[in-house]
């Protein structure tokens, strides 16, 4: 216990190198094209004038100064405003964005494990016919697609042909729950608000189903390939000869062993499930954190941009950890 | 037994008929109440007149809130809001607006002459984004009494009623409004709607303003949804989601929403503007032969056809078709296109087949929609077609564009686009011809004619005076070609087929309040 303690703490001083790192990086690049002042306002305002809002918001001091400065903020918990608009504090920007992403993470998350996992079972249990190609090629063909272009289909072939789902948005119009939580979901729930319930339930399905069938490939592979591996040993042969349940045999004794590789995944996957959300949510017009990351670079908005890297990083680095604490609850053999 | 049978009958029709009756009087309630649902891929930045500087939080500061003046629906003309009348003093520096009496705003406090005086003060202390439509223009505002309100310039300026219907001068309560900073109240307004509801990039609901002076809106409700993008906004108003779909549909979009017909499209000339910019001051284009060249090379037609689908109109000068005073200056200059000028003034300026004109054309991808690199392709097409010239494109990112090159004078001819501040010739203008302005814009064109033209346009008041001195600005402007004129933007809006009201004018800030549910 104690080894995992001082596992969890090296963990996270690794992590805080890292997250400056990647900051620095993010911080420069975005300087180097220009500023938002002139991105806005650029040829309607008097020049004078672009150069005093610069000055206002410290935009003409050189970039070390900027970055010391903006580090200096965020040691003490300050994400800072943000710097067009009406200067909201980033954090509010992320706070009203983020339930949004996470509601969508979340089912997507559990619709590219259930689809995903149990393809795998499946491709694994009738190795080498036709369901087993069927799935592989299935694992192979999802993860080389565009999330745009299954977004698309899908908002084709269920909300303008058959007009069973809606196309866009988080929920129906004048029907948002009270906000307790901002997963509305989880809000009408609470509210006991059935009509909010329904209409969110509806509006995540598409977009989950889009980010799901993609991230889902690799589970399938993943599941098939590990689940073979395991069904050859030792133990699976002793388990089929004391007559157990082919029920039991696959998904107690198989699966279970299989799942370190999959859980290993799964925290790798955490980070290209926000990439994904981003896509997904510029396609079905999302509210979430990936919109406003794709927002605020167009408009050069460096301290919500920022802001949002940090975040981002910093849910990265917990998943990461809580997985590889899953991993020793999961395997007895894995000691830190 | 056959009573008790009957007497069944009897009850089971009365249910059907109390079920049919229910079910009909809600849906004709539901007809009446439903509100009419917007789309748009626009957003509100912040909801403060202070600090607001684009066109789709300007819509919806003409929707809750109100001018001193105001446009009339479907045209560029001015007309009392607010204010009920005003008078010019003699000398062109003092405007007196007359206020409606007994407003209140959405929180309750009077919008009286402190109030206004109060907002106008407040945008040139905040000095904000949009604040330069105030402050370069107006002295100080003084209240003459409770309803009255005087603005007193800097120096005459022709056009301030203009100024006056934009949404910098848009009144806002005290009481809503913090005095030193930015602030995003969702009372304190004064216009046909009131707020009811804002979810940031989400929605937008609302309600008429019972406290409002003029016609209520058409419809009680009216609801904003925010798309991300125009796929998923054109896929909404196909599956009933929304009413309106209104900016930005994608060309492709409006050509199959045509075709389908099942939804009408309205458009009318908006005033968006494209041109290209030609650096004055420096070689190659400080010869007036090379520019002039370039503005008789350039194929209009096939801009618009090909890039844009048909989307977009050819134009012939930076004053917008359909505003006062504009020509086809360059139509009549050059003709539609007449390569055979262009190669003649290639001649005259040096270059030939063996020694064609090497040029750079500057573009932004990030800017303009994904089209603009096609827009480019097509420019360099068009200007090759003389034979004598090789144009080689390059492209920088907006803010850099923006921010660096414009003004440095990076770019020898440059794309660029133009949404008006303010309904008026000489915002089409001056800023791209005036040589204290011009600079700025990274055109760098100085003619002491043309700073007399715009200058004296400036200051007088008579439109008749005016329209003939913009004529000249327009000729002389083709003569010389500092900037060429592209193509103007078409404004479309798609609507379901029982969707009436909506009226698309050159303001292009949507009326909410006149849209109805036939």
């Amino acid at each position: 216990m104690a080894s995992l303690r001082v596992y969890i703490v090296r963990r996270v001083l690794l992590a805080i190198p890292m997250i400056f790192i990647l900051l620095g990086i993010v911080f420069f690049i975005m300087r180097v094209v220009g500023d938002p002042v002139s991105a806005i306002l650029g040829g309607h305002a008097p020049q004078e004038q672009i150069e005093q809002i610069k000055q206002q918001l410290g935009l003409n001091r050189p970039l070390l100064i900027q970055f010391f400065g903006y580090l200096g903020q965020l040691l003490r918990g300050n994400l800072g405003r943000s710097l067009i608009w009406g200067q909201r504090p980033v954090i509010s920007e992320i706070w009203d964005h983020f339930p949004a992403t996470l509601e969508l993470s979340i089912c997507a998350f559990l619709v590219s494990i259930i689809i995903g996992i149990f393809t795998g079972i499946i491709a694994a249990t009738h190795l080498n016919k036709f369901l087993d190609h069927t799935f592989r090629l299935y694992g192979i063909i999802t993860y080389g697609l565009f999330i745009p272009w299954i977004g698309i289909m899908l908002q084709l072939v269920f909300g303008v042909y058959l007009g069973l789902l809606p196309i866009g948005g988080r929920i129906g119009t004048l029907m948002e729950p009270k906000t307790i939580t901002g997963l509305y979901i989880l809000d009408s729930l609470l509210t006991l608000n059935m009509n909010s319930f329904i209409s969110a339930l509806k509006h995540l399905i598409l977009p989950s189903l889009t980010l799901g069938v993609y991230l889902s490939g690799i589970y399938t592979r993943l599941t098939r390939t590990h689940l073979i591996e395991v069904m050859g040993k030792d133990f699976i042969k002793a388990a089929w000869a004391r007559g157990l349940p082919r029920r039991t045999v696959i998904y107690k004794h198989g699966l279970k062993n299989a799942f370190i590789p999959i859980l290993t995944m799964m925290g790798l996957q955490f980070a290209l499930l926000l990439v994904g959300a981003v896509l997904t949510e510029i396609t079905f017009s999302w509210p979430g954190m990936g919109s406003l990351l794709f927002e605020r670079i167009t408009y050069r908005d460096f301290t919500t941009v920022q802001g949002i890297v940090v975040f981002f990083a910093l849910i990265v680095v917990t998943v990461s950890l809580l997985v590889d604490v899953i991993y020793a609850y999961i395997d007895p053999r894995i000691r830190y | 037994m056959k009573v008790r049978k009957k007497g069944r009958w009897m009850v089971v029709l009365f249910a059907l008929s109390f079920v049919f009756l229910s079910l009909a009087t809600g849906a004709s309630f539901a007809l009446q109440t439903k509100p009419i649902v917007l789309g748009t891929t626009d957003k509100i930045t912040v909801l403060d007149p202070a600090k607001t500087y684009d066109f789709y939080t300007w819509e919806v500061f003409q929707n809750i809130g109100e001018g001193l003046l105001k446009y009339k629906p479907g045209t560029t003309e001015l007309m009392p809001g607010i204010a009920k009348s005003y008078e010019i003093s003699s000398d062109g520096l003092e405007y007196t607006f007359k206020l409606r009496e007994g407003l209140k705003f959405t929180d309750g406090h009077p919008l009286d002459a402190a109030a206004v005086k109060w907002s106008i003060d407040r945008v040139m202390k905040l000095n904000l984004d949009p604040s330069w439509l105030v402050s370069a223009f107006v002295d100080r505002v003084e209240v003459v009494d409770t309803y009255t309100v005087r603005f007193i310039l800097k120096k005459p300026v022709s056009f301030f009623p203009a100024l006056v219907a934009t949404t910098p001068y848009v009144p806002v309560s005290p009481d809503s409004y913090p005095a030193d900073k930015v602030g995003e109240p969702t009372v304190g307004h004064y216009g046909p709607y009131r707020i009811k509801k804002w979810i940031r990039d989400v929605e937008l609901v609302l309600e008429a303003n019972p406290d409002y002076y003029g016609s209520p809106p058409k419809s009680r409700l009216f609801v904003v949804k925010f798309y991300k993008n125009a796929a998923t906004m054109k896929l909404a108003l196909e599956t009933g989601e929304i009413d309106v779909a209104w900016k930005s549909l994608r060309p492709i979009d409006i050509i199959d929403l045509k075709s389908k017909g099942k939804q009408k499209v309205l458009e009318a000339p908006g005033p968006y503007i494209r041109y290209i910019i030609c650096r004055c001051n420096k070689p190659p284009f400080n010869d007036v032969k090379l520019r002039r060249a370039v503005a008789a090379a350039i194929d209009r037609e096939r801009l618009c056809k090909e890039a844009y689908k048909g989307t977009v109109e050819p134009l012939y000068s930076m004053v917008p078709m359909g505003m006062w005073s504009h020509i086809d200056a360059f139509k009549q200059e050059y003709g539609e296109r007449n390569l055979a000028l262009a190669k003649r003034l290639l001649t005259e300026a040096g270059y030939s087949k063996d020694n064609p004109f090497n040029v750079e054309l500057w573009y932004t991808p990030t800017h303009y929609g994904d089209l603009e690199a096609d827009v480019a392709a097509i420019i360099k097409e068009s200007l090759e077609e003389t034979g004598m010239m090789k144009v080689q494109l390059k492209s920088a990112e907006w803010a850099t564009y923006a921010a660096k090159y414009i003004t440095a004078g990076t770019m020898p001819i440059f794309l660029l686009g133009w949404y008006p501040d303010y309904i008026d010739p000489d915002d089409y203008t001056s800023v791209f011809l005036h040589s204290e302005w011009s600079p700025d814009m990274g055109v760098f064109y100085s003619n002491p004619k043309m700073d007399e033209f715009l200058d004296k346009s400036r200051t007088e008041v008579d439109i008749k005076v005016r329209t003939e001195l913009y004529k000249k600005v327009q000729k002389l402007m083709a003569e010389e070609a500092p900037v060429i004129p592209l193509f103007q933007g078409i404004l479309t809006a798609a609507t379901q087929p029982n969707i009436k009201g909506v009226i698309l004018d050159p303001v292009m800030l949507l009326k909410y309040y006149l849209i109805y549910r036939e």
